[in-house]
């Protein structure tokens, strides 16, 4: 139970896909000017990676390894098609504003990435929760990385008006402030990693020295 | 020995491709029966745009309708067939069909679509367009930015935000006839938006920062509509 629960965690922190596997850059610069855009491409993106994951690792044996990536394209053009045609009926407001993120899923290499190293070699269930991970890992990375720059450069998050003007930077809503704020947020996550390492390694240190006493009080 | 190796290959190749049709053919398929269970809403989704956006055009300041509802629905659905053809150019921007108009006591009123290129494709705005009949002018009464979908996200798609859209309008025939423009490209960013308005000038430069391609691409589609409506459809052989 625990393995398959970590197949759903992995993503958000410890490989996490933005700031850890440094994938989907494209989107992840261009879409992350609010909060509200972040989340509405992350929720489109995990809808589509869950979706491929699943089809791609049920068809994964009937699949030929040389023509592997011209199939598992067809399947993700074909979800994001659907979904495109699906939200352009029912759901047409929401449509609207995401415009442009929506064809832009296609070339999401996030997804692309988990089909050709996870779903083509993993169960159904396995690669479902790898998907659902990995969609809201990439979706928090939006979020965080919207609001971000929507504080700075608008003085709001969602809309929420959190302080005045007086603070913006404009920079923050062009491209520069998405490079930014990606630089300054994967470094973050780095020194998170490398602090968590170097914590570990003095523990185990520890814990060796620990035992090396033991032996040598045994020994006398 | 090389003859069965080269046979091998090429049924391989056989192989390859008939599977690779096959999945492509499912998706084509898949897809076919999504978009026939879609197309009908679709069509709706954009039809009921069309008809809730002039229904906004053609209330007056207070919220009450200039034009009932009913009156609004049927007259579009009416011209259902005419959507979309281009009707006039003027290298600038486009004017689309069809050109609804609306009687009322006062004045008559046209609704007129056009495009122009923004930053990233065509940007749709709906105007309406309003006809004193008693002295002639012809005043531009309120828009609606209808497709900006290939606009950036925080920059040119602020567009879509109504009190964006607001700085447009009311503009009299005064300001239509030189020819209206952002405060940028008129050098006249230090007037406020009420004053810009008498001067054919639409001040976006401070709701607006950094992106001038998408007011522009609206500013040079309402001259178009403008230039069609005097021109062309008002005008004749005047």
């Amino acid at each position: 139970m625990s393995s398959k629960l970590s197949e759903f965690t992995k993503g958000i922190i410890k490989d996490n896909p933005t700031y850890v596997q440094v994938l989907g850059m494209c989107p992840t610069l261009a879409t992350t000017t609010s909060a509200k855009n972040g989340l509405g491409m992350g929720l489109a993106a995990t809808a589509v990676l869950v979706m491929s994951n699943v089809v791609i690792s049920a068809i994964r044996k009937t699949v030929p390894e040389k023509i592997r990536i011209p199939i598992f394209i067809t399947v993700i053009a074909t979800f994001v098609t659907i979904v495109d045609l699906l939200m352009h009926a029912f759901t047409y407001d929401l449509w609207k504003t995401l415009g442009l993120f929506i064809p832009l899923i296609v070339v999401n290499c996030i997804i692309m990435g988990r089909a050709e190293a996870y779903a083509s070699k993993h169960g159904v269930v396995d690669s479902l929760l790898d998907g659902l991970g990995m969609g809201v890992g990439f979706t928090l990375s939006l979020v965080l990385l919207g609001s971000i720059r929507e504080l700075f450069g608008n003085g709001t998050i969602f809309d929420i008006t959190i302080w005045g003007k007086a603070f913006n930077m404009f920079v923050m809503i062009l491209p520069p402030g998405a490079y930014l704020t990606l630089g300054l947020l994967a470094a973050l996550f780095a020194a998170i990693s490398i602090n968590k390492e170097e914590r570990a390694k003095k523990v185990a240190q520890a814990q060796q020295a620990q035992q090396t006493q033991q032996k040598a009080g045994e020994v006398k | 020995m090389s003859k069965s190796k080269n046979n091998n290959s090429k049924s391989e190749m056989w192989k390859l491709s008939l599977t690779l049709m096959v999945y492509t053919l499912i998706a084509g398929v898949l897809l076919a029966l999504v978009y026939q269970y879609t197309q009908s809403r679709i069509a709706e989704a954009e039809l009921g745009n069309v008809i809730s956006s002039m229904a906004f055009l053609l209330t007056d300041e207070n919220g009450n309708e200039i034009v009932p509802l009913d009156e609004v629905k049927k007259t579009v659905i009416s011209k259902r067939s005419e959507m979309g053809k281009v009707l006039y150019e003027d290298g600038v921007g486009s004017v689309l069909s069809p050109v609804y108009e609306f009687q009322t006591e006062d004045a008559k009123y046209y609704i007129v679509s056009g495009f122009a290129v923004g930053y990233g494709g065509n940007v749709v705005t709906m105007a309406a367009f309003k006809l004193d009949e008693s002295v002639g002018e012809l005043s531009l009464k309120a828009i609606k930015v209808l497709e900006y979908s290939q606009e950036t996200p925080g920059l040119g798609a602020k567009i879509a935000e109504p009190f964006v859209q607001e700085r447009f309008y009311p503009i009299s025939e005064s300001g239509l006839k030189a020819g209206l423009k952002v405060d940028k490209d008129a050098g006249k960013q230090n007037l406020e938006p009420e004053e810009a308005k008498q001067e054919g000038v639409v001040k976006v430069s401070d709701v607006m920062t950094g992106a001038t391609i998408t007011p522009r691409a609206v500013v040079n589609s309402l001259n178009t509509m403008y230039k069609f409506m005097r021109e062309k459809h008002l005008g004749g052989g005047q």
